[in-house]
């Protein structure tokens, strides 16, 4: 009995492995009477996608059809085609031009230094000084000075560094600079906003523009046709001001946005605002050198006014005449014809040194 | 073993321990200079005009406040900022827990150590500022003031550069800051942090024996 279980055992499993290796032969060869499907029906309508063509289905997407997608805050939007646009435009023009534009500007101020050289004194220092910065305004200007530089640092870090940087120092280094940059763009970007609220604040009286900046304008601020004569504030500082309030104003309100993305669903404002940032970010540094410029090495006994808040009485009667006649009532040799001071008049007792 | 072993291992430890060796044998030797014996006979109490002058000194003096309102409002908000930063921030409770004390203690939430640096941020930035912009602090400010602000400020600024915790070697060289900053202090006007209730004190102890009001 056990004989005939084990003889019928073995057979069936000798039967199955036929069976098996019969079918694995078959299964890799076409049958003989097999007709290969037309390549048209492989493309294009499917199976899963019922009547619609792939086509179709993409351009849906891309026009952003909704009930495609359910989840996130942009519900319903599985592809934003102006993401495209946007990497393009970030690309090829932002990222692409924003680095020779620096560039541009050093090289144009290191050749306006080598060719001008620095602007001095023409009378030479007076040993007398004039107060021309409070210590509020010169805290307000250095506490955003600071707060630029840092920004304007990471800011670029963040914005050319795996182009500028990375090729340098390597990916996994540059990686650690962008942390880094991320941080600290991200802590001291509302800082910049306080200190736009007080720069403006503290400075706005006295730069609004004046007939007299016309005058400043046509004799190139004094590089052409002679001296030009200004009051507290001239034309190119006056200038600088508004470009601070007007750029800063927007780079706070686009920072905003990007550093609180939650704030908005709208995908494109927070694209456009990278745009606006990054253009108006660039712009105001390219400004900054040549604030920095002007401030420093460019011109003699400019620096004083943001350190002592002090200047000599040269410097005042040479570059600021009407703002020094406002303030000593006395009329500086170098005045322009028909230009007068307001009527705001001090003593003597402003000038110390004396 | 790491650079960042080494800083935040061995090296940290020297260094606190030179912090404090070097802190309390300052502040030894500020008690032990004493003071000249008194001999008016007192008409207010020494120790009332102790804790006067402490918390008096907290508060601007009106006839002061509108030359003075930058620096007060920027100290106060540098120091709460730090004190808030060192001792509430969340990895420096994990610090402490881990390397120092066993135990720990609620931590300032993300968005409460971004604001308490931007106040502490803010209020250094000022204070340095006003240290080369006013003329009276230009005068009396020497290489220490300003060595002891950058530090500081590199103390602080590696710091919030690691925030991301996402790279050891920004760590290490927030560890790194950190421990030169331990070693300098005692040595340097930083000490004001554990010496200022003792001067405050002492005018205002001289002042209560007298029967001034503060």
């Amino acid at each position: 009995m056990m004989l005939h279980r084990l003889i019928a055992a073995i057979f069936f499993i000798a039967l199955m492995l036929v069976s098996v290796t019969t079918i694995n032969a078959q299964s890799v060869r076409p049958p003989g009477n097999a007709v290969n499907q037309s390549t048209d029906e492989q493309i294009g309508t499917s199976n899963t996608l019922g009547p619609d063509s792939q086509s179709k289905y993409w351009h849906d997407l891309r026009q952003g059809k909704s009930g495609l997608s359910t989840t996130g805050r942009s519900g319903g939007l599985l592809i934003q085609a102006q993401g495209e646009q946007w990497r393009l435009i970030r690309k090829n023009y932002i990222i692409k031009y924003s680095g020779w534009v620096l560039a541009a500007v050093l090289v144009i101020l290191v050749l306006f230094f080598l060719i001008r050289g620095k602007i001095r004194l023409k009378g030479g220092r007076s040993g007398q000084t004039i107060s021309r910065f409070s210590l509020p305004h010169r805290t307000a200007h250095w506490f955003m000075a600071s707060i630029f530089i840092m920004l304007g640092l990471s800011g670029l870090i963040l914005l050319l560094g795996r182009t500028a940087l990375a090729p340098l120092i390597g990916k996994n280094v540059y990686s650690i600079f962008a942390s880094a940059a991320m941080q600290g763009h991200n802590l001291f970007g509302p800082l910049f906003i306080v200190a736009l609220v007080w720069m403006y604040y503290l400075f706005v009286p006295g730069n609004f523009f004046k007939m007299v900046d016309l005058k400043w304008i046509l004799k190139g601020g004094g590089l052409i046709g002679g001296h030009a004569s200004a009051g507290h504030y001239n034309f190119g500082e006056k200038v600088w001001f508004w470009a601070v309030a007007i750029v800063g104003l927007l780079i706070s309100i686009t920072g905003i946005i990007l550093e609180f993305p939650w704030l908005s669903a709208n995908l494109q404002l927070l694209q456009i605002s990278t745009i606006v940032h990054a253009i108006g970010a660039v712009g105001l540094i390219a400004f900054a050198l040549g604030h920095i410029y002007i401030g420093t090495i460019g011109m003699e006994g400019a620096l004083d006014s943001m350190t002592t808040g002090d200047v000599d009485v040269n410097w005042a009667k040479e570059h600021h005449d009407l703002w020094y006649e406002e303030v000593t009532g006395e009329k500086s040799a170098t005045h322009d014809q028909g230009e007068t001071g307001h009527a705001q008049v001090y003593s003597q007792d402003k000038i110390t040194g004396v | 073993m790491s650079f960042l072993q080494i800083v935040e291992g061995p090296l940290f430890y020297i260094a606190a321990a030179i912090f404090l060796i070097g802190a309390i044998w300052r502040v030894i030797g500020i008690i032990k200079i004493g003071h000249k014996r008194d001999l008016a006979p007192p008409k207010g109490s020494g120790k009332v005009g102790f804790v006067a002058g402490n918390l008096r000194h907290f508060l601007p003096r009106k006839i002061f406040a509108k030359r003075t309102w930058v620096h007060i409002i920027a100290g106060y908000s540098f120091h709460f900022g730090l004190f808030a930063l060192l001792l509430f921030a969340a990895p420096h409770i994990d610090f402490a827990r881990d390397r120092i004390l066993g135990f720990d203690w609620p931590a300032l939430p993300r968005w409460g150590f971004i604001i308490a640096a931007q106040f502490a941020f803010a209020g250094l930035i000022m204070l340095w500022v006003r240290r080369f912009s006013d003329p009276v602090m230009r005068l009396i400010s020497d290489w220490d003031d300003h060595i002891g602000s950058w530090l500081t400020f590199l103390v602080m600024l590696t710091g919030c550069l690691a925030l991301q915790e996402s790279h050891n070697a920004l760590k290490a060289i927030h560890m790194l800051f950190v421990d030169v900053w331990l070693i300098y202090f005692p040595f340097s006007r930083l000490m004001h942090a554990g010496t200022f209730f003792l001067s405050r004190g002492y005018t205002g102890a001289t002042y209560g024996r007298k029967g001034m009001t503060l």
